[in-house]
């Protein structure tokens, strides 16, 4: 009895370790094809999430600069609308104290008003430099708005009343497992209505 | 039976906690990244939303001052309260919480401080300009959060714990984003087009010219008159309907309708505009305390004597009707030297000079006639020998209900030099003899011109006269 049974272990020992040969190999053949799918799906993921994450950024970089267009734009005075290197001029609403407090507004004696003199106005101007938006304010330092710009333009319409802006961004999906079609470059527009007469031409706005 | 090995039990657990903890932190940055570009695009939207509630507020503003220009009872300034700026003017304040307004029904709240500064008020002509200052402010639904990238805090500010603006604590749930904008607005004359309808009009003739000069400008006239030398192109004409017949007129200046077309355009220098509306403001029957009580009404030669003191109420003159034929005159004299003289003259019925009799208005007076009826002048019936149309103002006076419109109908030929703004009566100017001109601008509900009639809009003009309007002349949103 005692012989039988140790007999069966032994038969069972050797099933065991037959098995474990058998289910190394599987198991590593499993463990291989799995860990290749998760590689590759997490290589796809990983992609799709820099490119997901590129779209966002660029996304909120169209916001951006077009937000600071139009803030600026609305407010303008005159234009200087050079091919990537374009000027706004905004009435000289704050003073030159540090705490750039407002000023009282003077009637011009035309039918119009300002603010400081008569001719005063704040240059803003936006320059590409490299691949990237540049904004700057008077005489503040530059700062960066966007990044992976081609190009930009204004384009004044309608008497000078609107202005349209265009800008074109490098390719947000720059992945080699991406399609060409997805590649190609994104052009932003902008569309502004300016609410100040424009002192650099005739106009009027209401 | 087999036992599985406790090591082979524990390697699989430790490969499915590695597993889950790899895709919970791929899906946790993940969240994060889409959290923190929903919360951008979300603040982002409400941002907008502020600068619309605040420019609303502007809107708001110039709506009660446009009622404030309308006969009484117009009900300006109602729901407002009033104080005073610190610069001394009188200052009004209006809040306006408009519900769901916003973005998931979140209201909209617009705080308003209209004032009158005395450095905007233009000596030259007494107009007062205003102040208006608007705050729109929106409420953030999302988390109270700044965003990750450091160009957009800067340029969309938000008040995530305190107001950026009063310092306030907001508390947990108070977060906001507020907009602030200034805008400046200046009346508008009452004759800031050439010529303008509230419905039809009909130019006819091809050889028709409008233009403008500026009396005040020697570079624009010459001795203070037109001089086609110094032509410019500012002879605007306009409907509030929706159809314009240039019959081919030389017009140098824009051509605009209510969302209409405009024919016979060919000459036309200016632009074709489709977008132009401008609310008529009835004029109301002057109501004077005092006035100078004789003559009651003119039937035949007379004399009205105007005052070196505007308003005064000897050069005041309330007459049931003007009615002069032949070579019969009616004078409006002020002083012998020609210095500046003031007279008014409301004429409660109609005034009719027909034949060769003419009203005549001497030098230096200014002169403002009021008529609720009908006007009838011949050519050369109307003498302003000030030759400026800023001299002699006709105002027609808002019929009651439901009466018949009346017409005014002027002679075209000779010389006008008039200022008319009539925009419930029909207004015709008729020449049926040898080309006239006539210096100044029309208004009427309908303006239909007849034979040939140069008109020459004086841009002096624009800076006198009834109030008709307000526009804007600054704006600014203020960043801070």
């Amino acid at each position: 009895m005692v012989n039988d049974t140790a007999s069966r272990g032994a038969i069972r020992r050797r099933a065991a370790g037959g098995f474990a040969l058998g289910e190394i190999i599987i198991s590593t053949a499993i463990f291989s094809a799995v860990s290749a799918g998760l590689i590759l799906g997490f290589v796809s993921l990983r992609r799709n999430y820099t490119a997901t994450t590129d779209f966002a950024i660029n996304h909120a970089d169209q916001m951006r600069i077009s937000d600071y267009l139009a803030l600026d734009l609305r407010r303008a005075v005159k234009l200087e609308p050079l091919k990537n290197d374009a000027s706004i001029y905004i009435p000289c609403y704050y003073d030159s104290t540090a705490a750039r407090s407002p000023q009282t507004p003077l009637l011009d004696g035309k039918g119009g008003v300002y603010y400081g003199t008569a001719t005063c106005a704040v240059k803003v101007r936006y320059y590409l430099q490299g691949a990237s938006i540049l904004r700057k304010y008077g005489d503040d330092a530059p700062s960066e708005l966007a990044r992976d710009v081609e190009d930009f333009e204004f384009n004044a319409t309608d008497l000078g009343k609107v202005v349209k802006t265009s800008i074109k961004f490098k390719p947000t999906f720059k992945s080699s497992g991406a399609s060409e079609e997805v590649k190609t470059a994104t052009a932003f527009h902008n569309t502004t209505l300016l609410r100040n007469s424009r002192r650099d031409m005739q106009s009027g706005v209401y | 039976m087999r036992r599985l090995n406790s090591d082979e039990s524990g390697s699989v657990l430790i490969w499915t906690v590695l597993v889950i903890t790899i895709l919970s932190l791929a899906a946790a940055e993940l969240l994060h990244v889409v959290s923190s570009k929903y919360t951008n695009a979300l603040q982002t939207a409400q941002w907008q939303e502020s600068l619309l509630a605040a420019e609303s507020g502007v809107d708001l503003a110039i709506r009660e001052l446009r009622k404030s220009l309308f006969p009484p009872p117009n009900k300006a300034w109602e729901g407002w309260s009033s104080g005073q700026s610190t610069e001394g003017s009188i200052e009004r304040y209006g809040i306006s919480v408009i519900p769901n307004a916003g973005l998931a029904g979140t209201e909209m709240t617009i705080n308003v401080t209209v004032d009158a500064p005395l450095q905007l008020r233009d000596a030259s002509n007494s107009w007062q300009y205003y102040r208006i200052r608007a705050l729109g402010t929106m409420p953030i639904t999302g988390p109270p959060r700044a965003n990750d990238n450091k160009q957009d805090t800067r340029l969309r500010k938000l008040s995530l714990k305190t107001d950026r603006f009063t310092g306030a604590d907001l508390g947990n749930s108070g977060a906001r984003v507020t907009r602030r904008v200034e805008a400046i607005v200046r009346p508008v004359s009452a004759f800031d087009q050439a010529v303008m309808s509230l419905s039809s009009l009909d130019l006819n003739d091809a050889n028709i010219v409008i233009d403008s000069y500026d009396s005040r400008d020697p570079n624009k006239s010459t001795n203070g008159q037109y001089d086609a030398a110094e032509r410019q192109k500012n002879g605007h004409i306009a409907t509030n309907g929706n159809l314009i017949n240039a019959g081919n007129a030389y017009v140098y200046g824009d051509v605009s309708t209510n969302s209409g077309t405009a024919t016979g355009i060919t000459n036309v220098s200016g632009v074709q505009r489709t977008d132009f509306y401008q609310e008529p403001v009835p004029v109301a029957a002057p109501t004077w305390p005092a006035i100078n009580s004789t003559p009651m009404l003119v039937a035949g030669n007379a004399n009205l004597a105007a005052a070196s003191t505007e308003g005064s109420a000897s050069s005041r003159y309330v007459l049931s009707s003007i009615t002069i034929a032949g070579t019969e005159v009616l004078n409006l004299t002020g002083n012998a030297d020609g210095s500046t003289t003031y007279i008014e003259v409301y004429v409660t019925g109609d005034i009719s000079a027909t034949g060769n009799s003419q009203i005549i208005v001497h030098p230096g007076v200014k002169a403002t006639i009021y008529f609720a009826g009908g006007v009838k002048v011949s050519g050369n019936g109307l003498v302003n020998k000030n030759n400026q149309p800023g001299n002699l103002l006709m105002y027609g006076v808002q019929p009651p209900a439901g009466s018949t419109t009346k017409t005014v109908e002027l002679g075209g030929s000779g010389h006008l030099t008039a200022a008319v703004y009539a925009p419930d009566h029909h207004v015709h100017m008729n020449n049926a003899g040898t080309r006239g001109t006539a210096n100044g601008s029309f208004v009427g509900k309908t303006f239909t011109m007849t034979g040939t009639t140069d008109l020459h809009y004086d841009e002096a003009l624009g800076s006198g006269g009834r109030i008709s309007n307000y526009k804007i002349v600054s704006w600014f949103e203020d960043t801070r």
